[in-house]
């Protein structure tokens, strides 16, 4: 291991850091105010298939299309991919996700799900004339 | 005579080293998919077969590696993938291969195999990570950089290592004489 390499090591772990620590605080902060519901947007395609609101009580959303079959659980202010019939199963790996900017992707059924702030959703409710 | 018959010896040699090389991949990725590895990290794999390019790319010219990540990504598609899977592993594979190939050009003396894996399984990361943009049509995957780039280094780590046993012990076989940078 020459000296290159644990620089290229240093920087590279103090770049994650630095976009993974502000989410913690993020999500800390965003614990408190529970009653700012994000939603969840459900895209096959490149489509919208369904925008849903991540409630505390539990909701099953079936995606069934040419591709295959998805069912999505929405719990606990969240949502997870509960089961899919695609070959990989990379999307059950991405498991229980409850922050903004957060994604489930399942690339053979060429689904996506994005997780969206409620901020969003306030800058639009500010906008009254 | 003799000079024509040495030049086609060594095409022939690297012809077989590509070959080799792309076989011993393809069962590494075969290997890799069958260990359970979960870290929390979606889509996070070994990237045993980034081994495998390292080492071509130090022994043979661009080219001739470049060879080898084709055929491999094509092989590894051909056994498990599906067409959007393959274009991913294309684009990871073009972009690892490109940034290694750079590093081993212009950085030999600074870093070592650890370094150069590295920076080439974060590459991987990226391309991949920019085909799903493009596929999905959104910049939101690249949340998952961070922890991708984690997981690149360890796994980087442990590429490297290999690389660095691999390498002297291939030299010394007979196969890879007159290949030796």
């Amino acid at each position: 291991m020459k000296r290159g390499d644990l620089l290229l090591i240093g920087l590279v772990v103090i770049i994650a850091l630095a976009f993974i620590i502000p989410r913690w605080f993020d999500r800390d902060a965003s614990e408190k105010n529970h009653n700012e519901l994000r939603t969840a947007k459900i895209t096959v395609d490149g489509k919208l298939f369904k925008e849903v609101t991540l409630t505390q009580e539990e909701q099953t959303i079936e995606v069934e299309n040419e591709h295959g079959l998805n069912i999505l659980k929405v719990h606990d202010y969240g949502i997870e991919m509960f089961d899919a019939d695609c070959p990989d199963k990379v999307c059950l790996s991405f498991g229980f996700v409850d922050r903004t900017g957060g994604t489930i992707i399942c690339l053979p059924h060429k689904l996506m799900v994005e997780i969206e702030g409620p901020s969003e959703e306030d800058g639009i409710d500010a906008t009254v004339k | 005579m003799q000079r024509l018959n040495e030049q086609s010896n060594i095409a022939l040699k690297r012809t077989v080293i590509v070959a080799i090389f792309a076989a011993v991949a393809v069962v590494l990725s075969m290997v890799e998919s069958l260990i359970p590895l979960n870290m929390g990290v979606p889509g996070a794999k070994l990237g045993l077969a980034n081994i495998m390019v390292l080492t071509c790319l130090y022994f043979l010219r661009a080219r001739d590696a470049m060879m080898m990540v084709l055929l491999k990504t094509l092989l590894t598609a051909f056994i498990f993938g599906t067409f959007s899977s393959f274009l991913f592993s294309i684009m990871g594979a073009l972009f690892s291969f490109v940034a290694m190939w750079f590093l081993l050009l212009i950085g030999r003396d600074k870093l070592s195999f650890i370094g150069i894996s590295i920076v080439g399984g974060i590459a991987h990361n990226i391309g991949q990570l920019t085909a799903a943009c493009i596929y999905f049509n959104t910049t939101k995957i690249f949340y998952y950089l961070p922890m991708l780039l984690i997981m690149g280094v360890l796994t980087g780590i442990a590429v490297g290592i290999a690389v660095r046993y691999l390498v002297p012990s291939l030299s010394k076989m007979s196969l890879f004489e007159g290949f030796l940078a």
